[in-house]
């Protein structure tokens, strides 16, 4: 199966409405949307996505095909997207556990990667665009001093299973000192960003 | 000695068991008191919710929904993990764990006043330890960059005490592990935790338990 050339899927995970992350997910929604863009919006919180592997998963995870069968319709809208954007904010150096689960549950053999003898092989192609858009409480300086973990996943791991034409990654570092004009600044940024992704 | 282990695998009987097990033998070899928080076992959620996020720098109520949890993190001297590495990180379930534990005047403190930053706030942990399985190689892991081992033995580790001892461990290329290949990672991880534990070298430690 292969993506329609306009289908984005944004995932988003954020437990609260009123929240910074949930503006940035409207404008990434609204700014693709605006532009003919067919936009598949999965709101892991909303939906009550479970990010617990279980036993059985586990034990089934290299088993291609029937590993996707605990989480098919996230696969399967995963597949009907050109493009992938994730939407959060950075919690103790990584993303919410609602949302690492999602890549522990779906992000499984034959749906991101294929082993070859051992190599990890990309599998998600499909995706030509891969953009992340998020918020960190640390400074950026602290994050590098940690190596910023949740950047390297993306740029590194993520960009080798998709290999896409664009990849994008936003981030609002010291969000909890962030004032409104900076706020607004990086909230314009994206929605200029997602004008031209 | 008080250590709390924080062990994470769905599967029982996975050699990560019999890692948390020779960890937990070990301690208590060397007089440790341990306690075990084994997030499957306990079905603990790791999905930080609304109330929580709204709350969540509302202190000490922050910690009401996880609380004993909460209890052992600020009673242990000694933190380590045990756990398979999934995505180059931690699965999520423990993953939630820090997002859900890991609270504000709990695990740091939030920038107030003159201070500008987050300060750490696990001044009581004076020993890391993190052991792990990664499906990746040594090679792979690296350049990818570790976003797991950072996560735990930085991110983490900013926040424990500033002399602390700390210790890492991975068996690489699980997939292909073999019975030697896993012995040989459990004697590693013997000889880690004896480190962790021990007094030669760690003056700094042995000072700083000896004052208290």
């Amino acid at each position: 199966m292969t993506g329609s050339t306009t289908r984005a899927h944004v995932v988003f995970a954020h437990p609260c409405d009123d929240s910074f992350s949930r503006a940035l997910c409207d404008a990434v929604v609204g700014t693709l949307a605006a532009r003919g863009w067919e936009v598949d919006l999965c709101d892991l919180y909303a939906e009550g996505f479970d990010p617990v592997m279980s036993a059985a998963e586990r034990r089934g995870y290299h088993t291609v095909p029937d590993n996707t069968a605990p989480v098919q319709g996230y696969v399967d809208r995963l597949r009907a997207a050109s493009a992938l954007i994730f939407v959060h904010p950075v919690w103790n150096f990584g993303p919410p556990a609602i949302l690492k689960g999602y890549f522990d549950r779906v992000f499984v053999p034959g749906v991101s990667f294929r082993l070859e003898h051992g190599a990890v092989k990309p599998a998600m192609t499909h995706i030509r665009k891969l953009g992340v858009v998020t918020t960190y409480g640390a400074s950026r300086l602290r994050a590098m001093l940690v190596g910023d973990p949740p950047r390297r996943v993306v740029t590194r791991a993520f960009a080798h299973a998709a290999k896409p034409d664009t990849l994008l990654y936003l981030a609002l570092y010291d969000m909890n000192r962030a004032t409104q004009a900076q706020r607004a600044g990086y909230l314009a940024r994206v929605q200029s960003k997602m004008d031209r992704f | 000695m008080r250590a709390l282990i924080v062990y994470c695998h769905p599967v029982e009987g996975s050699f990560n068991a019999a890692v948390r097990d020779l960890v937990r033998a070990r301690l208590q070899g060397a007089g440790a008191q341990v306690r075990l928080h084994d997030l499957y076992a306990d079905g603990f959620s790791p999905v930080l919710t609304a109330p929580e996020w709204q709350g969540y720098l509302d202190c000490p109520a922050n910690i009401d929904p996880v609380a004993g949890y909460v209890a052992d993190l600020r009673w242990c001297d000694t933190l380590i993990f045990v756990y398979p590495t999934w995505w180059y990180g931690l699965p999520a379930m423990l993953k939630g764990w820090l997002d859900r534990v890991m609270l504000p005047d709990v695990a740091f403190l939030m920038p107030a006043g003159a201070h500008k930053t987050i300060r750490p706030g696990l001044q009581t942990v004076r020993r890391l330890g993190v052991f792990t399985t990664c499906g990746a190689s040594w090679w792979l892991t690296r350049i990818i960059g570790a976003p797991g081992r950072r996560t735990l033995m930085r991110g983490v580790g900013f926040l424990c005490a500033p002399r602390k001892r700390s210790v890492f461990a991975a068996h690489y290329l699980m997939d292909s592990s073999t019975e030697a290949s896993r012995a040989a990672h459990l004697a590693r991880v013997a000889r880690a935790v004896d480190r962790l534990i021990g007094r030669r070298g760690g003056a700094a430690v042995a000072r700083a338990e000896a004052a208290e």
